[in-house]
């Protein structure tokens, strides 16, 4: 790698900092034979006045061989660096910038070292356009003379990428001794109290990507900072601490991933898929690679909250899982939490899928868009005024061309699949302490799989936030919020049995969010929640003029839900934190509607049935509520390594229908009523974090065990959809889970990527209630997602600055299934025999992805930024089971099993912004 | 309605997708279940106990094999043994008044060497069917029954079992003979102008008692004959077995109804497995099916005649397209077209006055015989 930027200099020497008064230059004398320049540096130091600044690692190569008598220093270093790429720039203060390739600018330093006395604003705002620079420059903040009792100051300002001005959401800012530490929230906000004095802040965006900044600090002030974002992170600076975002979060199994780690993914036809993105972390999992869902620690699919903002979002796939509902140039970044939920997410069991959107750039107007083989995406941000910025953003398939061309084979005649999804999300700043956002999500998706049956289903969402800042320590969020999903099932195989299917749920919610930082050591959070559920359970209607279908209308459900939350971040000293809070649920399922009751203690099957009772509009049918507890650890062994350990129980009120293996399109949601009690859970967890070689790897493991109560399965033959009595079919069942994680990252150098290894187990067991079944006689039995070994493997190598290329493995054990394996006469009849639930498996799932990323040149500023992204999806081509079934064959019964992507599946996409 | 019916869709949805057979690799154990069916009746009439295996799922024929050879009895607390005489064909016939006071074992000893024992059965007297009777209705008749429960038989299982008379659509009362070269009329025996039919059934009918008032289980639906169905085409008998159940054995009946409907596919529904409540000795986790009960079955048997529903006007797919020929065959030329027996001599032609038929038109065995589909022997219980 040609070194053309500056390497690397800081940290190195701590300058001591005054205007230097002569100009004339010192006289050198002495020989300096085969010494290293490091070594030469040292003894011109001791000499004179000139002090250097370089990276003594790479500077090793470099030896000095020369003999000087009353040299200039200017001579001597033109003479060993005569031949090389190294330049020199010595500045007026007498340091001595050794760079590479380019000399450093020293002239502007100027402008900005001035005398102290001159600082004499309260606070002293810092802008920057140095651009590389930057970060070799020292700030001087405060004024020393407000209050000099005072031993700390705080230091706060906001961080934005220097390509287009939007703010950096979850940029950790930290102090590179005592290791102090902030968080940007989504606007780009940071504020850290450090002691006075001089210091190195690291700026580490949650690409991995690390940027420092040299600070003198004299009183409370505000540096702004803008850095770079791109994944292609020019060479790295050498002095670091390494991604202490892991060793110092106080959460645990938290897990970021920035758009950027996103897009260098292979993706499946050219899409970059966020969802994707998350498969890649330790502990989570899929049960196929057409399937909706992701399961997180052993948690089944609908217990991950999935939010764009603050909006819930119901089904996160397009065309039945192939494409994830999120357009990849709307999104900041994603965080999930699979460990310690925070305590202001609830009404999930098992994880929080934050998706933090974008807001538009406040610079100018600009855009993105790709170009794919399926889809293609636009997007438009920019001000709109001073205070507010804009972003809109859609995204569509073209038309079933690709679908017709890839089409060979005659059972696909009459297939289609098309969707489009939209984004408008818009900021306005009041003032300093008033904003506003409003987001918004649309999604449509339409596809059939014969010409007969048309499936359906669509996705929408509204937020708005009113962000209020009282004073430095407490700030406020109120949200209201409007979430719906719907999707129907037209079948016209028939004129006279056409139908028309529909299912939806939507949800009114308001929520208020505090925080309150009181003093350095406590972070206060509370708040309250609040959701209003309506849910049509299905209704069937007959479709077009021949049909003689009975229509049928399953009762509207309704239900309300209120949590209140208050949490506390404690730092107790440098070395130990804790978080504490907890937050109390009350739901409330209520009329009009129609309960059946049964015989009391007995199972819930219709022989049992007693009768019913007609509940009025608004009454309360069944109430539940109970407490939810959030408790976590933080200890630094060292400055690179930390433990944690945290307790987390959750409740959640609204499950996902589901009887087979897969989610699929007819999947509908329930909410807890008489019968169908609110899924409990608890999560214990460990972990252990640890930063080899300052920077280069990161490592990380994590032991969890889990319990959950009142989880759905089914007994054999339910049927879920258009059925009145669901809760004869559905078993109350516990679950519990446990594994154990690692993780092992590089950030840094031309070969990125992470290992990630998993052993997990995910058990259900029919509960003790009366029921008239227990699945496998009511001992523990594996989930549907029960892959005890996982394996994902992410490579990114930077052919060069413009060229990169990834390599992805992916291995995990084949998901249970029940098949059956004999049959025997019984009762007057043959009858099939079933393995015990889930006792075999479908073979093991394998698979590596290629891809190459091409870019344009890195120029900051100019008008178009394009890439290519080239690659090949399964390069294997081995067919992995996405399911086994059985189906008579001439009479008997016959296995097979069924891959999606069973032959490398090539893709080009074509991305630029502007 | 084909939202059930999801499972083609995934065949559909593969752009690149590929269909491989699948051939599990399935424990052996999981191959060779021991399948004990049995209710056995404690007031001393006889009743049979069936042991079979389970076989390979893809094996072509129905063949179950029978476990012959095994020695089977009763054991009661009090310690006396009451022994099962094997009759062949993995039958074992249970033929002792036993006391119904006591809880009983039974224990099976197979000649491989293994042993299995049944949880504590206790004899649940099944009480008396009120009545059964039929309604016809919009889509035909409905065959119902009235019973009662009482704290000790409060859940009931029916099954049953149909016979029916019919006729094919082209009668006949002779046939061809190759040696006489002559067509001469058919034998009591060899008629095959009125047949019995059988059908065993596969339905398993569960209900509770005590959700009624006093346990009254009145007009319980047990079989819809739907309108044209042969069943009602001359006349028909169905006998209905009423079983008290034990709460643990509604559950194994329930799993075996649901299990009966569905067999595992992409979408479908997700089946259970099916136990029971008999256990190998040397190692419970061994899988064996089978629920055996003890008690005493009601049976009654309910004929219904075509007088009494008509007008029932049946259609039977198995003859559609049935007719006689156009054609009359003459005497000179019955060799050549009966003797192969594809053709069936049906109906006589006469000349005016004549005694003897100077030839047939004819059909093919499938619309004229009906011991294709039956049997031309009266059962023993046929009322007319």
């Amino acid at each position: 790698m040609n070194k053309r930027f500056l390497i690397a200099l800081l940290g190195v020497f701590c300058l001591s900092f005054g205007l230097a008064e002569a100009q004339t230059q010192e006289k050198i004398t002495g020989l300096f034979a085969g010494v290293s320049f490091e070594r030469f540096a040292e003894l011109i130091e001791k000499e004179t006045s000139y002090r250097f600044v370089f990276d003594p690692k790479v500077m090793e190569e470099v030896s000095v061989n020369i003999q000087a008598k009353e040299g200039k220093l200017d001579d001597l270093l033109t003479a060993i660096f005569q031949g090389t790429s190294w330049k020199f720039s010595i500045a007026a203060d007498n340091r001595v910038f050794i760079t590479s390739g380019r000399k450093m600018p020293v002239e502007f330093v100027r402008g900005y070292f001035e005398p102290k006395n001159q600082v004499s604003k309260l606070a002293t705002d810092q802008q920057e356009d140095l651009g590389a620079f930057a970060r070799n420059m020292r700030y001087e903040i405060g004024k020393d003379k407000e209050d000099p009792a005072q031993k700390t100051a705080v230091l706060s300002g906001k961080v934005s990428n220097i390509e287009n001005g939007e703010p950096m959401l979850g940029t950790v800012i930290y102090e590179n001794i005592g290791f102090q530490k902030s968080i940007t929230d989504e606007n780009g906000y940071y504020q850290i109290t450090l002691p006075k004095g001089r210091h190195t802040l690291i700026i580490q965006n949650p690409g991995g990507y690390q940027e420092q900044r040299q600070i003198e600090l004299f009183g409370n002030g505000v540096l702004n900072m803008e850095v770079q974002e791109s994944f292609l992170s020019l060479d790295e600076v050498v002095v670091s601490s390494g991604a202490l975002s892991n060793i110092n979060k106080l959460e645990m199994g938290v897990q970021s991933i920035s758009m950027a780690e996103v897009k260098r993914l292979p993706a499946i036809l050219g899409e970059v898929d966020v969802l994707r993105g998350i498969l890649t972390m330790p502990g989570v999992n899929t049960v196929g690679e057409a399937s909706v869902g992701f399961n997180v620690r052993g948690g089944a699919a609908d217990q991950n909250l999935i939010l764009y903002n603050q909006s819930t979002v119901f089904n996160p796939a397009h065309v039945f899982g192939f494409f994830s509902a999120f357009n990849p140039d709307m999104v900041a970044g994603v965080e999930l939490y699979k460990g310690s939920v925070p305590v202001n997410y609830g009404g999930r069991l098992s994880s929080v899928l934050q998706v933090s959107p974008k807001f538009g750039r406040s610079d100018k107007i600009g855009g993105s868009g790709g170009i794919g083989i399926m889809t293609g995406r636009l997007s438009l941000e920019g001000p709109i005024g001073e205070k507010t910025t804009f972003i809109l953003g859609g995204r569509s398939t073209y038309s079933d061309w690709a679908l017709n061309l890839l089409d060979d084979e005659a059972a696909l005649n009459g297939s289609r699949a098309s969707f489009y999804d939209f984004n408008a999300n818009v900021r306005h700043i009041f003032n300093e302490k008033n904003h506003l956002e409003v987001t918004s999500y649309i999604s449509k998706d339409e596809f059939a799989f014969d010409p007969d049956t048309t499936y359906s289903y669509q996705n929408l969402n509204v937020a708005a936030t009113w962000r209020h800042f009282y004073n430095e320590q407490l700030e406020a969020r109120f949200t209201a919020g409007y979430d719906a999903y719907q999707f129907g099932i037209i079948g016209q195989d028939n004129p006279l049995n056409a139908f028309d299917f529909n299912f939806d749920v939507k949800q009114v919610h308001l929520r208020t969010d505090w925080e309150y930082r009181k003093d350095l050591n406590h972070i206060y959070k509370f708040g309250l929640h609040a959701i209003q559920y309506q849910l049509n359970p299905g209704t069937n209607n007959p479709f077009g003029t021949e049909s003689i279908v009975i229509p049928q209308d399953l009762e509207n459900e309704q239900a309300r839900e209120l949590a209140i939350y208050f949490g506390d971040e404690w730092t107790i000293n440098e070395r130990l934190s804790v978080s504490y809070g907890g937050r109390y649920m009350l739901y409330q399922f209520y009329g009009p509607n129609t309960v059946k009751e049964y015989v009391p203690g007995a199972p819930i099957i219709e022989s049992n049935l007693t009768g019913e009772r007609n509940f009025g509009k608004g009454e309360t049918i069944q109430t539940y509520h109970g407490p939810e507890f959030r408790l976590s650890g933080r200890y630094n062994l060292t400055n690179q390594s930390s433990i944690k350990a945290g307790f987390t129980t959750t409740r959640q009120n609204i499950h996902l229908l589901s009887n087979t293996s897969v989610i699929a399109p007819t999947d509908s949601w329930k909410l807890s009523d008489s019968y169908i009690k609110p899924q409990t859970g608890g999560q214990f967890s460990l972990g252990y974090y640890q930063n080899i070689g300052v920077t280069k790897f990161e490592f990380s493991s994590e032991v969890y065990y889990r319990y959950m109560s009142n989880i759905l399965d089914y007994r054999s033959g339910a049927s879920i959809i258009l059925n009145e009595d669901i809760e004869q079919d559905v078993l109350n069942s516990l679950g519990r889970a446990y594994g154990i994680e690692f993780l092992l990252k590089k950030n840094t150098g031309i070969l990125k990527g992470s290992l990630a290894y998993t052993y997990s187990r995910s058990l259900l067991r029919t509960s003790d209630e009366p029921s008239i079944e227990k699945i496998n006689q009511g001992a523990f039995y594996s989930s549907n997602f029960d892959q005890p070994h996982h394996v994902v493997l992410v490579t990114n190598y930077e052919l060069s600055k413009r060229i990169n290329a990834s390599l992805n493995g992916n291995y995990s054990t084949g998901r249970p299934v029940t098949l059956p394996i004999s049959k025997f006469e019984y009762g007057g009849s043959e009858r099939v025999y079933f393995s015990d639930r889930n006792a075999y498996r479908i073979p093991d799932y394998f698979r590596v992805d290629l891809s190459v990323n091409l870019e344009g040149n890195h120029k900051v500023k100019k008008l178009a930024h394009s890439s290519w992204s080239v690659g090949v999806y399964n390069v294997l081509g081995r067919s992995n089971p996405y399911s086994v079934y059985y189906t008579p064959v001439e009479g008997k019964l016959r296995g097979y099993q069924l891959s999606i992507f069973a032959k490398p599946i090539p893709f080009i996409t074509y991305n630029f912004r502007f | 309605m084909k939202i059930q019916n999801l499972s083609f869709f995934l065949l559909l949805l593969l752009f690149w997708g590929c269909r491989e057979p699948f051939e599990p690799e399935i424990e052996a154990r999981d191959l060779n279940v021991l399948v004990v069916e049995g209710y056995l009746d404690s007031e001393g009439l006889s009743s049979n106990l069936r042991l079979s295996f389970t076989s390979n799922i893809q094996d072509e024929f129905n063949f179950n094999p029978s476990a012959l050879g095994a020695t089977v009895y009763l054991e009661s607390s009090s310690g006396a043994r009451y022994s099962l005489l094997e009759r062949g064909e993995g039958i074992y016939e249970f033929q002792h008044d036993i006391p119904e006071n006591e809880t009983y074992q039974l224990r099976i000893f197979l000649n491989d060497g293994t042993s299995y024992t049944s949880s504590e059965l206790k004899p649940v007297i099944t009480p008396e069917i009120i009545d059964v009777g039929f309604e016809q209705n919009e889509a035909g008749v409905e065959v119902f029954l009235t019973t009662k429960g009482n704290p000790d038989a409060d859940d009931f299982l029916w099954t049953y079992e149909e016979t029916w008379a019919f006729r094919p659509p082209i009668i006949s009362f002779d046939k061809y003979d190759p040696e006489l070269k002559r067509i001469i009329p058919r034998s009591a025996e060899e008629r095959i102008d009125l047949c019995y039919r059988s059908a065993l059934n596969s339905d398993l009918i569960l209900e509770t008692s005590s959700r009624f008032q006093d346990q009254f289980v009145f007009r319980q639906s047990i079989k819809q004959i739907n309108l044209g169905d042969e069943r009602l085409s001359l006349r028909y008998s169905i006998l209905i077995s009423q079983k008290a159940l034990s709460k643990d054995a509604v559950e194994f009946w329930e799993i075996l109804k649901k299990n009966t409907d569905d067999l595992g596919s992409i979408f479908s529904p997700l089946p259970s497995n099916i136990r029971g409540n008999i256990k190998q000795d040397q190692n419970p986790d061994v899988p064996v099916i089978g629920q055996v009960s003890l008690g005493k079955v009601q049976q009654k048997r309910l004929f219904i005649d075509i007088r009494e529903v008509a007008p029932w006007r049946p259609e039977v797919p198995e003859y559609a397209g049935c007719f006689l020929s156009a054609d009359t065959v003459f005497v000179a030329n019955y060799d050549a077209v009966f003797r192969s027996e594809i053709n069936i001599p049906a109906l006589p032609i006469y000349l005016e006055n004549a005694i003897e038929p100077i030839g047939y038109r004819y059909s093919t065995p499938r619309c004229v015989d009906c011991t294709r589909r039956g049997t031309n022997i009266r059962p023993d219980f046929w009322e007319e």
